[in-house]
């Protein structure tokens, strides 16, 4: 199926898809929420078209608008921007940046460390269950610690997720605030030169900690099985490279060489050796009190782009446009149902297009439930912002 | 604002209004000084503030103290009495008042810190600086409150909250035991405040988050107030820098704004004169490179990639040694160009080059990083920029001293300092070392570690060379710190 791809044909078979399968309607309707009090035309719009030239600032007021743009740029790929106090422009350096979705952006290739079924820009249904568990952690946290509501996920289009918030006390957030939530949910840290990127201290663990180790849980020993971590002599190393303790570690390497290689087996063993080595060593446990936890959250905890939820201007590719490389559609789905969404469900522009493609029946549907997601989304949201003008009203009434 | 600087008569103030407009020892400067100040006192003044802020960058950056930790505290308050300035050393540690010396004090205070802000406001870097200074001294000063001074604070700031209930408490009391880092927290009085006015404690993870609030005890009370401290200050700044061409007509003050702000800063290093030819960087890379900079163009020859934060701080730097921007994208593509075709790398890292250099985007002419900025950086999996005594594990630094032939007994030393946090006098230890001298500087800036050395190298400083007993000297002083290196 993906086979029927070719990215050449993309320019001849976007104005149809703009036309007829993207929400049009539904995405100004959005758009225009997130950009309140401000007009629509304050939103800055990107578009990438073929042969990767690169448009910035543009921007639109209403439906018809975006329709035009649409079918006179063809764009391979439609990213969206921040919201300026007037309407974004080349020209204008003095336009100043008001507001912007809370984003998160969270990408396989940050798993490479850890994954072993796929690199780079490759994919597989072992690996997405790392973006099962990503999402379900930030939903949870977004809502439960921050209180936020109007929150939307979609597939990237090739080996991510993206998140938008669309609350409106998250839409102001200023800098200082977007970092200080990434930092909150930012449990990896480090770059090449850290093997060990997570410490968890030796205090209480934070509810949101804990919330999110539950999660984990419920995953952590199908995805070993998965991924077998541990099984192979580079794998076991870099696992090694986790325990600061050298005797734990040592112990560990002489017990978990000898056994065989199943990852799950290792695990299970190297707990009972932690589990013995903790109740012997009294004094010396302190460092490692929540190695186990550590472990698990280094090979399974969502790895942010940071740098993209702390910017307020960053640019993100929008709900349904289409990945250039793959040709799938970067649909809209319920957090609660990432953990059955399929990479194959998900509709590519051929699929879509030409119904003598294999999967095109299922795939017409499973476009259409995405975009009825993505309008329940963006009705809850309207409501909402409805409220929010009305309690602005009486604000300054009362006053 | 509105600072009127005298050029006719002085008023005389009497001090029965000065207990009015000065009711606290800690203020949020939200008015202006509206009286006369003579030029004369208004230098003595900036430059007197000076002295106190740059007093407590030193005991955070050079020396290393922990902010508000004992020893940070004691040495700014002996530094600030060896500088002459008693009456902030007594500020800092809060005074009850009465007497009129007291008085003079926060008035000094008050306008020296309005003086400031026409000095640092003309651009971001600095911004910052003076935020990050001035929030130090808030934090610092409200902290030795005893209560009932906060108490008073909060009266005159008009800042009332009220705790939440018992039963509220007791249904969350256990996610506050967990997510609270005190003792006792049964006894303590919560509060429930936005998240967004607790970032530094929700950076931290060091509240229970519900629903959108923080719930704090009323300890953390300071943060919600420096998050506002901060807030105004910035927004202040912003607006001063739009009437900064009013206050500039008086010629007088522009000199003495202007001479300020570069008495504190040092070069930013974006406009320099050298000219390095990319030929040389391989030899320059060894010699006079920090790490952190040796370490990325080490691993851009190696993979012929460097992710954005890489590009970014390398970039930067090389323009900042005398790289032009020719050589720079010729350097960029050479390698990258290794690995992808040509029409890639021009469509997608040539602008990164050329706006490096002002010449894409906003046109800009951006500064290379100093040592704040990339020991702040956020550094995630892939990436291998940052500071190399913040961001690399304690065995990975080791290693790569030791692939550098560094001598076993520097790297101990090196690393045990990098090991308490002391990242930048960790740098200059490695300083040290490479060009086999004990200068000690205080680096703050890679490209000012690179110019030393090539000041260095090139004999326009001379030194005289390590002695050997020196060595023997630190060497007995090194053993007994010795033990718990290999975590
Ligand atoms: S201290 Fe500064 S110059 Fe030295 S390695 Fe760190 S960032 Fe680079
Ligand atoms: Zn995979």
């Amino acid at each position: 199926m993906v086979g029927h791809y070719d990215e050449n044909l993309l320019s001849d078979m976007l104005p149809l898809y703009y036309t007829k399968y993207f929400p049009q309607n539904i995405f100004c309707r959005w758009l225009c929420c997130g950009c309140s009090p401000q007009p629509l035309s304050n939103r800055e719009l990107s578009f990438t078209l073929a042969d990767d030239v690169y448009l910035r600032y543009l921007s639109i007021s209403d439906q018809k608008e975006l329709q035009t743009l649409f079918q006179k740029k063809c764009p391979h790929k439609l990213d969206i921007g921040a919201v300026y106090n007037t309407k974004p422009s080349i020209a204008r350096h003095d336009s100043v940046v008001l507001a912007r979705e809370l984003v998160f952006d969270i990408d396989l290739t940050d798993y490479d460390e850890v994954r072993t079924c796929c690199k780079e820009a490759k994919v597989c249904e072992k690996c997405w269950k790392f973006m099962v568990i990503a999402c379900e952690i930030i939903d949870k946290a977004l809502k439960d610690d921050f209180g936020f509501q109007n929150i939307l996920w979609v597939f990237s289009g090739r080996r991510g997720i993206h998140c938008w918030v669309s609350d409106y006390e998250a839409r102001v957030l200023d800098s200082p605030g977007r970092g200080a939530v990434a930092d909150y949910l930012c449990l990896i840290m480090g770059g090449d030169n850290q093997n060990k990127k997570v410490n968890l201290g030796n205090d209480n663990l934070h509810t949101s900690i804990r919330r999110a180790l539950d999660i984990i849980d419920k995953y952590f020993e199908e995805i070993l099985q998965d991924q077998e971590f541990f099984s192979t002599n580079d794998g076991l190393k870099a696992f090694l490279k986790q325990i600061p303790d050298d005797n734990l570690r040592s112990q560990t390497e002489k017990k978990l060489e000898k056994l065989p290689e199943s990852s799950l087996e290792r695990w299970r063993n190297f707990i009972s050796l932690y589990e013995t080595y903790c109740r012997e060593n009294g004094f010396a446990v302190r460092k490692i009190k929540y190695l186990v936890e550590e472990i698990k959250v280094q090979y399974c905890y969502p790895r942010l782009d940071v740098n993209v939820t702390k910017g307020f201007n960053h640019l993100l590719k929008s709900p349904f446009s289409i990945h250039p490389k793959t040709g799938k559609v970067s649909v809209v789905f319920k957090p609660t149902n990432a953990r059955k969404m399929k990479l194959s469900d998900v509709p590519t522009i051929q699929s879509l297009l030409d119904d003598s493609t294999a999967d095109s029946t299922e795939h017409q549907n499973n476009m259409k439930t995405s975009v009825k997601i993505f309008q329940e989304v963006v009705f809850s949201l309207e409501k909402a912002e409805a409220m929010r003008r009305k309690a602005d009203a009486n604000m300054s009434l009362e006053f | 604002m509105d600072l009127n600087i005298k050029r006719k008569s002085t008023k005389t103030v009497i001090t029965g209004s000065l207990l009015e407009t000065y009711p606290h020892d800690l203020q949020m400067y939200k008015i202006p000084p509206t009286e006369e100040i003579p030029l004369q006192e208004f230098e003595t003044l900036a430059l007197e503030r000076l002295t106190l802020l740059r007093s407590l960058a030193t005991a955070t950056t050079l020396k290393g103290f922990r902010p508000f930790s004992d020893e940070w505290k004691e040495y700014i308050q002996s530094d600030l009495r060896n500088q002459g300035l008693k009456y902030y050393a007594k500020l800092c540690e809060y005074t009850k008042c009465g007497t009129d010396a007291d008085l003079h004090a926060r008035r000094k205070d008050h306008i020296a810190h309005f003086i400031l802000r026409l000095a640092y406001c003309r651009n971001e870097e600095l911004r910052r600086w003076f935020v990050a200074r001035e929030l130090e001294l808030f934090k610092m000063r409200f902290m030795t409150m005893n209560s009932e001074a906060v108490d008073t604070f909060f009266r005159l700031n008009n800042l009332s909250y009220t705790n939440i209930s018992e039963e509220e408490k007791l249904e969350i009391i256990s996610c506050l035991r967990e997510s609270t880092p005190y003792q006792n927290i049964d006894n303590m009085k919560f509060y429930k405040v936005k998240f967004y006015e607790v970032l530094d404690l929700v950076r931290s993870r060091k509240v229970f988050l519900n629903g959108g609030y923080a719930f704090i005890p009323h300890r953390d009370f300071v943060s919600v107030l420096s998050a506002q401290f901060r807030t105004h200050l910035r927004q202040s700044l912003a607006v001063a820098c739009h009437h900064l061409g009013e206050i500039e007509q008086d010629e007088r003050l522009v000199c003495l704004l202007k001479g300020l702000h570069q008495s504190y800063t040092g070069a930013d290093y974006a406009d320099t004169k050298a000219v390095v030819p990319i030929e040389s960087l391989d030899s320059l890379s060894a010699k006079s490179y920090p790490l952190c900079m040796r370490q990325l163009h080490e691993q851009l020859r190696l993979s012929h990639h460097l992710r954005h934060g890489g590009r970014l701080q390398y970039g930067l730097f090389l323009k900042g040694i005398g790289v032009t921007l020719e050589d720079s994208l010729r350097f960029w593509r050479e390698e990258f160009t290794k690995i992808m075709d040509l029409d890639k790398f021009e469509k997608q890292y040539s602008y990164n080059v050329r706006y490096n250099y002002g010449k894409e985007g906003s046109k800009r002419n951006y500064s290379p990083f100093s040592c704040l900025r990339i020991i702040n950086e956020t550094v995630g999996p892939g990436d291998c920029h940052g500071c190399p005594y913040r961001h690399c594990d304690v065995s990975n630094l080791k290693n790569k001293l030791q692939g550098y032939g560094v001598d076993p007994q520097a790297i101990s030393e090196i690393v045990d300092t990098s090991k308490k946090g002391h990242f930048q006098v960790a740098c200059s230890k490695y300083f040290d070392t490479i060009h086999n001298v004990d200068l000690g500087l205080g680096i703050n800036h890679p490209n000012q570690f690179f110019e030393e050395s090539q000041k260095l190298l090139k004999g326009e400083i001379k030194v005289e060379i390590k002695k050997e007993n020196k060595i023997n000297l630190k060497k007995e002083a090194l053993d007994d710190l010795d033990f718990d290196d290999d975590l």
